[in-house]
């Protein structure tokens, strides 16, 4: 198809605006998928997606769609709406032209609306806004047209009025695809070949399956390929495009979207947002945009079952294979045994992997707080980063400490300014700014340590404003910081796997909050257990756990020995999640609820 | 060979608030249906072994009429008791008379079991069980009848204080009764306690209490053979001992449990299946290792343990080489659960049974 009926685009949104449900219907409209295939979510395939109603991978799907008289072809790339995966987003982002943002008629602009904006922007991308869910009671379409108006600089007549889920709108959608987003542009004034790597899965027969957008010349099967970045060479086995059934083809050309197969068998060969080019007749440079990503929040990973180590290793390196972004090395914990220390892009991406590892490889785990990577100086001038507590070193020995800090925005109603700083200011947070969006609803601004945010800033936020909040945040770099290893001792025992680090000035708050909780979570033992916090040597708070004190079967009667054992049973069931550290039993998510803690 | 039998009389005339075992309001022409099916049952089942205990317990027992306590003893004949049989009859107090007393002994019961529970008024109001006799002349009757008596109490009752247990306790000794149960209120579901949301006892006063009976039972020269259960040397409940001993029995009646072959059985809840001889409502086979668990968890409940001689006789393997028996103490031949720790002994006994 000549370039001029192509149209690249994605859609982007704050989660839940209802971008998978306006992708259902663009599939629907251009007859990609039957009526009766029709599921919700269709570009999201894992059963997590559908779940959580979050989409994880990015799916590309090519469509025909008629205009007047003419037939477009239309790649639609959708994007995760996650704030862990904004690189994927942005790569993604990169294949396109155009991008349709969603916008929640019932809510209006949230953080990560004006994030996935700004990286349209910063991408070039012509946006056409729509304001969805207008079918809905509590919609408020003139109150959220305005503060597009105002926010974000559209014209009235440019926004869509949308219902997905009624259908209404989606042909007005599609007629202004083709109206106003470009056809794809020649990058280059040569034809050599320039295609965009977007994303990859790993198929088990295929091997690494690409998604690529070919920006400048073309591609054919057998052609010898090059990666620029990683310098890998192969063959192509194969091309196509997902309609979304894959349907393969000869070429792709120039503008087009498509995958591309070439017995790739390790996933780290390819990188997103990597170039490929043709090995004998290359270009030198690389699409712009390209970044290695690295993890930046980190937990451990234990089966509960020690003899499930074996079975671990296995389901990361199956994961491994679709997500290049998950790190992993072997970690011994004396508490816990033998596990693994795994690197995330952030906290849903963590929360998400544990899941898929519970539930699609059936391994019970323990996940250790997360932490984040902190420089540390020694006194002898040597500089190293350290991904786990139990990786700090002597005190005496440090010179200092950085930490990683986040510019973070909240969007929320005015009346919740009050809470939102107070919370922020308990996580150490500087504020930045402040923004009215209309005249009820602002844009907080805050840096704020990353450690300070992984474990349940977002939960805090939602209930300090009744849910209203939303939330996006980047990475700006390390700060030094006064910081502390912090060990929790039970039954006067170091639990290794319980220490985390603090800041100095909130350590005897933490502790004592620590130590409290890790009360009322411990269930009773066979005798008393001390639950302490220490610093060094010095312990900072101290709670005691009672010796269980009676549990004991019913009466007996009349021999009833099966409802005993049913009694016993279902007492032994409750005990499976548990995990003996040390003397004491302790329940798996002991480890993440140390962190849960109220600062007030 | 099967020598222990359990027979269950459901009715009863008024419900106490802590009661879920298998009852139901007395009514004559219920109560003769009854009789009926349970005749047949035990008729059906019943292969005239001799047996060594019968215990008959309800639901009230004791609140039977004449006729229907003649028909009930009609059907006992055809059971055959062994010479030294151990015969229970669970009594209630307000049911106790010279009549019932004589009538009893007069058919061959040689043990009672007397559900006082506590002696004081208020404890009594919340479990349900007001009355305005004395329960003293009550007991001292029975002893006239009957050597070998149970009494139950039940502790561990919100408001209940440690000197409130102390009174009960020291009126228990008074009587000077051989036998007694003591159990702390257990809050089971579709209980009017429940129902009513009562709130339980403090965990660690409620421990108090437990670790008190054990003492001063003791020093009263009772022996404390299982968890809630101490008795005068001698006079141990054998038709209890033979559940704990992981033992055969017959059980018959409503909601009734028995253990016969390799089945253990539980009987209908439902009173209008059972006149209809619908009687098995849950029947499990028993594999040896079910049995070895078995074993374990109910000998584990006595003080003095289980035998690694009697569990070699039966699987042929010791006992530490099936389980583990970390949490548990040995002497001699016994592996038992530590004094101590007899009251927690859920947690203990976990670690026998596989799921």
């Amino acid at each position: 198809m000549d370039k001029e009926h192509i149209r690249n685009f994605s859609i982007i949104a704050h989660i839940d605006h209802g971008k998978s449900t306006i992708a259902d219907r663009i599939l629907e409209l251009t007859n990609a998928v039957d009526k009766r295939d029709m599921k919700n979510q269709t570009l999201d395939t894992m059963d997590l997606e559908r779940e959580r109603g979050i989409t994880i991978k990015l799916n590309a799907v090519s469509l025909n769609y008629e205009y007047n008289g003419d037939n477009y072809l239309f790649n639609l790339i959708d994007t995760p709406g996650h704030v862990d995966f904004t690189y994927e987003v942005s790569r993604s982002l990169a294949a396109c032209e155009g991008a349709i943002l969603v916008i929640d008629a019932t809510q209006g602009i949230e953080a990560q609306t004006l994030a996935n904006l700004y990286l349209a922007l910063d991408n070039n991308l012509e946006i056409i806004p729509i304001i969805n869910k207008i079918d809905l009671p509590n919609a408020e379409p003139d109150r959220v047209l305005k503060e597009i108006e105002d926010t974000l600089g559209f014209k009235k007549e440019e926004v869509i009025l949308c219902s997905a889920k009624e259908g209404i709108g989606i042909k007005e959608l599609l007629d202004r695809v083709v109206e106003k987003i470009p056809c794809p542009k020649k990058e280059y004034n040569h034809d050599k070949l320039s295609a965009l790597i977007f994303d990859s899965y790993f198929d088990p027969y295929r091997g690494v399956v690409l998604s690529i957008r070919v920006v400048n010349g073309k591609i054919r099967i057998k052609d010898k390929i090059k990666m620029i970045k990683t310098g890998a060479t192969y063959e192509v086995i194969s091309l196509g495009v997902n309609t979304p059934k894959q349907v393969e083809k000869e070429e792709l050309c120039e503008g087009e979207v498509g995958y591309l197969t070439a017995s790739i068998k390790s996933i780290s060969d390819v990188r997103v947002g990597d170039t490929i080019t043709l090995e004998r007749d290359s270009v030198d440079e690389a699409l712009a945009g390209y970044k290695e990503i690295k993890p930046f929040v980190y937990c451990g990973l234990y089966p509960i079952d020690s003899k499930k180590y074996e079975d671990l290793k296995e389901a990361l390196e199956k994961l491994k294979l679709n997500d290049a972004s998950l790190e992993y090395t072997p970690e011994v914990s004396k508490a816990l045994g033998f596990g693994f220390r795994c690197g995330f892009l952030g906290l849903l991406h963590m929360d998400i992997t544990r899941e898929r590892i519970e539930r699609e490889f059936k391994i019970d785990l323990i996940a250790t707080s997360p932490s984040v990577i902190y420089e540390v100086t020694q006194t002898d001038g040597t500089i190293f980063k350290i991904d786990s507590p139990s990786k700090m070193p002597e005190k005496v020995k440090i010179k200092q400490i950085t930490e990683p800090y986040i510019k973070a925005n909240v969007f929320a109603p005015s009346v919740y300014i009050g809470p939102i700083m107070e919370l922020c200011q308990n996580k150490r947070g500087t504020y930045i700014g402040l923004e009215y969006i209309d005249k009820t609803r602002v844009n907080i601004t805050y840096e704020l340590p990353l450690s300070e945010i992984v474990y349940d800033f977002f939960n805090k936020l939602k209930s300090a404003t009744k849910g209203y909040a939303s939330f996006d945040y980047e990475v700006i770099g390390n700060k030094p910081s006064d910081l502390v290893k912090m060990d929790i001792l039970l039954n006067g025992e170091v639990i290794d796997a319980l220490s985390l680090i603090v800041h100095k000035d909130f350590a005897y708050q933490r502790g004592k909050a620590i130590t409290e909780n890790l009360k009322k979570i411990i269930p009773r033992q066979m005798f008393e257990v001390p639950v302490q916090a220490a610093i060094g040597s010095k312990i900072i708070a101290r709670e005691t756990v009672k010796a269980m004190r009676k549990d004991v079967l019913a009466k007996c009667y009349g021999g009833d020995v099966s409802r005993k054992r049913k009694l016993l049973e279902k007492q032994k069931e409750g005990k499976k999640k548990m995990k003996m550290i040390g003397s004491v039993e302790l329940p798996s998510d002991a480890f993440l609820e140390v962190l849960k803690v109220d600062d007030e | 060979m099967i020598e222990n039998c359990y027979i269950h009389i459901p009715f009863c005339n008024k419900i106490c608030n802590y009661c879920d075992f298998c009852k139901v309001y007395a009514n004559d022409e219920l109560i003769k249906k009854y009789l009926k099916a349970l005749s047949y049952e035990i008729d059906t089942y019943y292969t005239n072994d001799i047996l060594n205990t019968i215990y008959i317990g309800g639901g009230t027992p004791s609140s039977l009429e004449k006729e229907e306590l003649d028909y009930l003893f009609s059907i006992l004949n055809n059971l055959k008791k062994a010479e030294e049989c151990e015969f229970t009859f669970e009594c209630n107090l307000n049911d106790i008379d010279e009549f019932l007393l004589s009538y009893l002994k007069d058919k061959g019961v040689n043990r009672l079991s007397i559900g006082v529970e506590s002696f004081n008024k208020s404890i009594l109001k919340v479990l349900g069980r007001e009355y305005d006799f004395d329960t003293k002349s009550k007991i001292e009757l029975s002893k006239k009848y009957f050597s070998n008596i149970n009494i139950d109490l039940i502790y561990g009752i919100k408001g209940q204080t440690l000197d409130d247990l102390k009174n009960d306790l020291n009126k228990f000794i008074e009587l000077d009764v051989k036998h007694i149960s003591i159990y702390s209120l257990i809050l089971e579901d579709h209980t009017i306690l429940k129902i009513n949301n009562y709130e339980e006892i403090d965990e660690d006063l409620n421990r108090e209490m437990y670790d008190y009976i054990c003492k001063f039972l003791k020093e009263n020269n009772y022996n404390h053979y299982e968890i809630s259960n101490f008795s005068k040397e001698g006079y141990e409940s054998n038709h209890n001992l033979n559940y704990w001993n992981n033992g055969k029995y017959y059980g018959f009646g409503l909601g009734a449990s028995g253990y016969i072959d390799d089945i253990r059985y539980t009987n209908t809840r439902s009173i209008t299946k059972y006149i209809n001889n619908k009687y098995r409502y849950i029947m499990e086979n028993i594999t040896e290792k079910i049995d070895m668990e078995n074993f374990m968890i109910l000998g584990l409940r006595k003080t003095q343990g289980v035998s690694n001689t009697e569990f070699k006789k039966r699987y042929n393997k010791n006992i530490q080489d099936v389980f583990d028996v970390s949490k548990l103490e040995i002497k001699k031949d016994c592996y038992y659960i530590n004094e101590n720790n007899l009251y927690i002994s859920n947690y203990i006994l976990q670690d026998f049974i596989d799921i």
